[in-house]
């Protein structure tokens, strides 16, 4: 009988902390995201500002080199760009909004200020694509830096209440 | 060959907004072979000029002459076309806006009318774009078999060329087809090719796009695309070491002075000049120069008396009749 308290109180506990680890990731993840994006869009300033490579080329290679969790939807967007043909670079950032959603631990707001870099992308000199771009990565900076106070302060904070409340439920049931 | 014309046309068409791509796609074949522009004006109607007339695209793809019944063109068909045009990158066409065109795809030249911005530096960009025209390049391989033989002076020599037309008469078609004629040597004697060199400013012969020419120019050919003729003759002669330069329409005082210096590199030279007769030519005072020196030593005269591109007569300067008449 008690060896059945020991091994159910330790699984109850394990998966407890399992799920304040899992919560808590949310937060660290939501971090490495922006910071990769934050990398993908340099790479894109670069190959647009200083390479003037074309856009659809521009975007494959940010695919190609960014790091594959986020450089993804890069590739998704030139194969919008190519396939269907609207004439908008926005439609085209507008139609991965659900998989950004869905497949990234993205904020609304961080969703909003990648969409913002569709509604200039290609459609002005190299001057002005520039500018553009130091605006979009100095709001990137700004989420990354919310993101990563935001980290701080709940990831620790929803491991160690995993572990607690898996204490809890052990010591009411005991 | 007539197919192909048609399929020219609807390559064409992939760069055209959806809206407006849809009618221009569904018009008649016998129309599609011949149209030689796409007019797109902010707030007017959707135009083609085929076979020499100009017809109103309707919604349903049909060709109409009254107005009523055109498409008429918003200010985001245009935007929507110049981002497809610009394959989204308006920022690697900087250089060719500020030209005034941008070469697409299969050496279509689409020339962009809007508010231009002047700098420091002159023209600086186009913006708030009111009208596109897209110009379907038909490339005629094989216009010039039958007349390369009047260029030939040795089997490894040619004589210095001017073709003298009036503008929409085939001037370039025939320049183009000399130069891959020349270039591969198939039809010369010896069986060999010139190294030649293309100044090609307005990128019309060799229709550079990503720095492939998108026409056949021949083996032998180099192209400097984008440059000015009075500067492309110097650096080509500086560094390509070409037996033949090739230049189209020639005019300025510039392009007469680097035209000497190439030819006393022992350069030949091909180049047309816009015009209907040598006194017309004779005319501009630049012009003047070179034709009283004899520098050229075939004039060929081109017309549309028995349709675009009609050779009318080859010229040979010693001479006082015509060495090939129409």
């Amino acid at each position: 009988m008690a060896l059945i308290k020991i091994v159910s109180s330790i699984i109850i506990i394990c998966s407890c902390t399992f799920l304040g680890f899992l919560y808590g990731k949310k937060y660290s993840d939501r971090v490495n995201h922006l910071i990769y994006l934050e990398q993908c869009i340099k790479m894109l300033e670069t190959e647009i500002v200083y390479g003037a490579t074309p856009l659809p080329e521009a975007l494959y290679n940010v695919y190609l080199k960014g790091n594959k969790k986020i450089s993804f939807i890069f590739e998704y967007i030139r194969e919008d760009l190519i396939s269907n043909k609207r004439g908008e670079v926005l439609d085209s950032f507008i139609s991965i909004k659900d998989v950004l959603a869905t497949k990234l631990q993205l904020k609304d707001e961080d969703i909003e200020n990648f969409i913002s870099l569709g509604r200039v992308l290609g459609s002005s000199d190299r001057q002005d694509q520039q500018k553009n771009f130091v605006i979009i990565l100095n709001q990137m900076r700004e989420l990354t830096r919310e993101a990563k106070i935001e980290k701080d302060k709940n990831e620790k904070m929803f491991r160690n209440l995993g572990v607690l409340t898996g204490l809890a439920i052990v010591i009411i049931l005991i | 060959m007539e197919n192909k014309g048609a399929n020219i046309y609807d390559t064409v068409l992939e760069n055209i907004c959806i809206d407006l791509n849809r009618p221009l796609l569904n018009i008649p074949t016998s129309y599609k072979e011949k149209v030689e522009e796409i007019r797109i004006r902010n707030g007017s109607f959707l135009t083609i000029y085929s076979g020499g007339k100009d017809y109103f695209v309707t919604k349903e793809g049909k060709l109409s002459t009254k107005l009523e019944e055109g498409i008429k063109i918003e200010k985001s068909h245009i935007n929507k076309t110049f981002q497809l045009i610009s394959n989204y990158s308006v920022y690697a066409f900087e250089e060719e806006i500020k030209n005034g065109f941008i070469t697409i795809k299969g050496g279509h030249r689409v020339g962009i009318g809007g508010k231009v911005i002047y700098g420091n530096n002159g023209i600086e960009t186009i913006r708030n774009i009111s009208s596109l025209n897209i110009r379907i390049a038909r490339e005629k391989i094989g216009v010039s078999n039958h007349i390369i033989k009047y260029l030939i002076d040795t089997p490894f020599t040619i004589h210095n060329t001017l073709i003298i037309s009036p503008p929409q008469c085939g001037k370039t078609t025939l320049l183009r087809d000399i130069v891959r004629n020349l270039s591969d040597g198939i039809y010369l004697d010896n069986g060999k090719g010139f190294k030649i060199g293309v100044v090609d400013e307005r990128s019309e012969i060799a229709g550079v796009y990503n720095g492939i020419p998108q026409n056949d120019i021949g083996i032998r050919t180099d192209v400097l695309d984008g440059c000015l003729k009075s500067d492309g003759i110097m650096m080509l002669i500086r560094s390509m070491s070409p037996e033949i330069i090739v230049v189209d329409e020639i005019g300025g005082k510039r392009d007469a002075e680097a035209i000497q210096e190439a030819l006393k590199a022992g350069i030949k030279l091909i180049a047309t000049v816009h015009g209907s007769t040598l006194d017309e030519i004779m005319s501009r005072s630049s012009m003047k120069e070179l034709l009283n020196e004899k520098i050229f030593k075939r004039y060929i005269f081109l017309d549309r008396s028995k349709g675009v591109g009609t050779i009318k007569e080859i010229i040979d300067v010693g001479k006082s009749t015509p060495i090939y008449l129409s």
